[in-house]
């Protein structure tokens, strides 16, 4: 997967061990204030699923330990993001906090919340279409308030996201499951 | 002579089934794909269709292959769904 957002420019692997667990690397470049990089394992687990008729509702933890850099300064990193959704197949909302501590460099929370809707319910063997809107809240950055409309197609194993943000910023994901 | 034929003929044909899973919280192709990959692993099965329309997983069998609902329920519940209902077609 790899995120081109306001906030920087992330790229990470993981590998799925179970349906509920995988593990992961996770490298992120901090844009939007302290120009920074984070670098270092991550695991993500499935906590808890509802099953539901006509949709799914999840919440999902990610974290990670490794090391921040900052110019020529190394300081050991740690991060946790809970992530929590629910969705059909024409709405979708999410909501993520997520802390950080790289002790000089960075010790922050920072939350995310996104609202969408699928004109079209998309088959198996479909495009899917999803008009977003995704506001963060990084009271560390140098925009603190930043709301993103986006776009997100996905076919099957595939998925791309687009968007344009309120402080002039392109959005760019794409994220492929093999 | 004719039905000997036919009963000779029956007794040769292998039978595949055709099993229909209704299963809660299918909503993406994510989903869809995780179920496809898992039943195709599966030694006894022959193909997977999975309908979000219908919320519904169809899975046919190789000829004189089977595949209980056991092992169907726990293979759908390990990929993080719930099974609502399986029904069979010779």
């Amino acid at each position: 997967m790899q995120e081109n957002d306001e906030t920087g420019h992330t790229i990470s692997a993981d590998y799925t061990i179970t349906p509920n667990f995988a593990v992961g690397w996770y490298d992120k470049w901090e844009e939007n204030g302290r120009l920074y990089s984070e670098h270092g394992p991550e695991f993500n687990s499935l906590i808890k699923r509802w099953n539901l008729p006509d949709g799914q509702a999840n919440i999902f933890n990610s974290t990670g330990a490794g090391v921040a850099i900052d110019g020529s300064k190394n300081k050991g990193a740690a991060w946790t993001d809970f992530l929590a959704d629910y969705e059909t197949r024409r709405v979708f909302t999410s909501y993520e906090i997520r802390a950080m501590y790289a002790d000089s460099i960075e010790s922050s929370i920072w939350q995310r919340a996104r609202i969408g809707y699928a004109p079209y319910a998309a088959n198996y063997n479909d495009v899917a279409t999803w008009f977003m809107l995704q506001v963060d809240d990084h009271p560390n950055k140098n925009d603190k308030f930043v709301v993103t409309p986006l776009v997100r197609f996905f076919y099957k194993t595939s998925l791309i996201e687009a968007g344009y943000s309120s402080n002039n910023r392109l959005m760019f994901n794409w994220e492929l499951q093999f | 002579m004719i039905s000997g034929m036919i009963i000779t003929f029956i007794s040769g044909v292998a039978f595949a089934d055709t099993i229909k899973v209704s299963v809660n919280g299918l909503v993406c192709a994510f989903c869809a794909t995780g179920i496809e990959k898992t039943f195709k692993k599966q030694s006894a099965v022959d193909q997977v269709n999975v309908d979000l329309d219908n919320r519904l997983v169809t899975i046919n069998t190789k000829p004189n292959q089977k595949l209980d609902d056991a092992t169907i329920t726990k293979l759908i519940n390990d990929a993080g769904y719930q099974i609502t209902g399986i029904s069979r077609v010779k």
